[in-house]
């Protein structure tokens, strides 16, 4: 099947001195596919994201790779196309809806504003703006349109970011940490709205979180970074229930488990994670790998892909799925 | 009992308007020497405030907080000091909670002279004997917070708790702001500090999982109430009350793959401590509600050994 969006070797440097903040990066989605990219801060899933849109912050900028979406790369194409996809084909949501609303304008405006920019036609943008709050599950929706974004609370706030980046029906969504502000009931509003909408749209999505939990049942791959690369990628199913890359495996045991027997111990990984672009010409991973030979300080190991399943390691942890 | 919470209740005018935010609305905890009590819940539930109260970062509007039979009140300075240095306070971010112009070392430093714990010339090495009960080595003194990673200054406001030399040691979300991989080192750390020094904690956190792995007791709290107490594996594992029910299934749970569904287990938000409903506050969202609950607020009662709740439907 055709891939919607494929980043190809995506390598992504600071401008001034180009330190490397990821590497290789390869990701591919499929139309109507969901994709998580799970990480720690400092991982690269963020810039990953924010690369796609053209939106690195300065100082910042892909240093090589490709970036496809629908045949055209995003990379090269002309700005005023960008803008054009931006919003309308792909859009974002971020993780603190605050920052994302503009404070001093009403969010009737700003839905209306968002129509208004992409020289959307529909024949009554107010009761349009006023169903994309419906849909997203706000009570009084008339009301809203003339409010303020403090006048909400942060889970309707998040609502609200929801609407405006469903409201030009985007082929790709892409959403930075949505619920990593919210209380644990609020997320799971949020959750079961946003998939309520990507089936019922057929969209795409892309999730990047640092919550494992969230993204179990959520989407239908995911992806691992560590220190700028991904180094495993699967479906959900493999990467929870039988994790092959060391660090996802370690990532895994040490979250508490909800179960009546209580370890007494955590298992943790030692260390922190290495910054990327003091990694060179070996596995990222070594230093804090229990499984580490001689040979991961000495190469670097490339993302290797059976069927659905692609590990970056020497020496990767048995299936058992 | 070594902690006493007696009926307290914290009420925050809000200046220029006549409402008030009503924090806490009548808690009554005890904790015992040795144990972890767990507290969860969720924004605005109170959590923090209490946490600040035990402290003496604020004193209660009503009702009273008793360590070993004193009463705690915001009294004379050093009468706050003799009390705190008992009972301190470890923070949620350990990017705000240092001094970033403050040396390591000067930092825990400053915590032994204020208390006047240690003579002049011994003070140097009792910091570098807390560096290493947390796990960190000497020459991390003359290191500023920004050189240290996020679990490193997480230890070293641990250690800047314990050179108080506390009985009791509050621990406001303290892994919440860390990287999933250092979460769980933070917290064996906890977990082996509590045993070497016979340690009291209070765990406020909104992660369930978390509270899970290191309480003996666990109080579920909703609008500045106690709504369910117990041990943890009752609390945990048979809850009675609908909000802890709703509570524990909507923790993501990543052990289930493609096995649970992603419906909403509770509707709507936690109301304004500003407006809190009238009776049960949780009667607003509750699937079991009565139209009794709207008057009559429930109390904390025992259902079974070690577990209580507040909910009239529940106790019936």
């Amino acid at each position: 099947m055709r891939s919607l969006i494929s980043l190809q070797g995506l390598s992504i440097k600071t401008s001034s001195d180009g330190r490397s903040l990821t590497s290789d990066v390869n990701i591919s989605l499929i139309e109507g596919e969901a994709l998580g990219i799970v990480g720690e801060s400092g991982s690269g899933k963020t810039l990953t994201a924010l690369s796609i849109l053209g939106l690195l912050p300065r100082g910042v900028e892909v240093a090589s790779g490709e970036i496809s979406f629908n045949g055209e790369n995003l990379l090269s194409i002309d700005p005023e196309r960008l803008r054009e996809i931006r919003g309308k084909e792909i859009s974002m949501v971020y993780q603190d809806p605050m920052t994302a609303l503009n404070p001093v304008m009403t969010v009737g405006n700003q839905l209306l504003e968002v129509l208004d920019c992409h020289n959307h036609d529909v024949k009554d943008p107010e009761s349009h703006v006023k169903q994309s709050l419906i849909e997203v599950g706000i009570p009084d929706p008339d009301r809203a349109l003339k409010s303020y974004p403090h006048e909400f609370s942060g889970g309707m706030r998040q609502r609200v970011v929801i609407a405006m980046s469903l409201l030009l029906s985007p082929k790709l969504l892409i959403a930075d940490e949505p619920t990593t502000a919210l209380d644990v009931t609020i997320q799971r509003q949020i959750l079961s709205l946003v998939s309520k909408q990507r089936s019922r749209r057929q969209m795409s999505m892309l999730w990047i979180t640092h919550d494992l939990g969230v993204v179990a049942n959520l989407v239908d791959r995911v992806a691992v970074m560590y220190a700028g690369r991904i180094v495993e990628v699967g479906t959900t199913k493999q990467i929870f229930n039988s994790p092959q890359h060391p660090y996802t495996q370690g990532l895994l045991a040490s979250l508490p488990v909800a179960s009546s027997h209580r370890k007494n111990r955590l298992a943790s990984i030692p260390g922190v994670p290495p910054k990327p672009w003091l990694v060179g010409q070996s596995c990222s991973f070594a230093d804090r790998c229990q499984f580490a030979q001689k040979s991961c300080r000495e190469r670097l190991p490339l993302l290797d892909t059976r069927g659905t399943k692609s590990v970056a390691c020497f020496y990767p942890i048995a299936s058992s799925i | 009992m070594t902690l006493v919470i007696d009926n307290v209740i914290k009420k925050y005018p809000i200046r220029q308007s006549k409402s008030v935010v009503n924090a806490l609305n009548g808690i009554s905890l005890n904790i015992s020497k040795g144990q972890t009590l767990g507290i969860v819940g969720e924004s605005g539930c109170g959590k923090s405030t209490l946490a600040r109260l035990i402290v003496g970062l604020e004193s209660p509007t009503k009702g009273a907080i008793t360590w070993r039979d004193n009463v705690l009140l915001r009294g004379s300075k050093n009468q706050w000091r003799n009390h705190l240095s008992p009972a301190q306070l470890v923070f949620q971010d350990p990017y705000s909670s240092l001094n970033p112009r403050q040396r390591i070392g000067e930092c825990i430093k400053e915590v032994i002279v204020a208390h006047n714990l240690r003579q002049k010339e011994e003070i140097d090495s009792r910091v570098t004997e807390l560096l290493k009960v947390v796990g960190m080595s000497e020459d991390m003194k003359n290191r500023y917070p920004h050189q240290l990673s996020g679990g490193q200054r997480q230890r070293v406001s641990i250690a800047r708790a314990l050179a108080a030399e506390p009985e009791l040691l509050i621990l406001d979300e303290p892994v919440s702001a860390l990287d999933v991989s250092v979460r769980a080192d933070v917290m064996n750390l906890l977990v082996d500090l509590r045993k070497e020094f016979g340690l009291t904690y209070l765990f406020i956190s909104h992660d369930l999982s978390m509270v899970r792995h290191i309480s003996d007791v666990i109080a579920v709290m909703y609008l500045g109430r106690v709504v369910e107490l117990g041990t943890w594996d009752k609390v945990l594992d048979s809850p009675q009350h609908p909000y802890t029910k709703a509570l524990i299934a909507a923790i993501p749970d990543h052990s289930q793959v493609g096995q649970m569904d992603l419906t909403v287990s509770l509707e709507g938000e936690v109301p304004s401590p500003t407006n809190i409903p009238s009776g049960c506050a949780f009667h607003v969202r509750c699937p079991i509600a009565v139209p009794s609950c709207s008057h009559t607020i429930p109390q904390l009662i025992p259902i079974k050994s070690s577990q209580s709740v507040a909910c009239s439907e529940v106790v019936k």
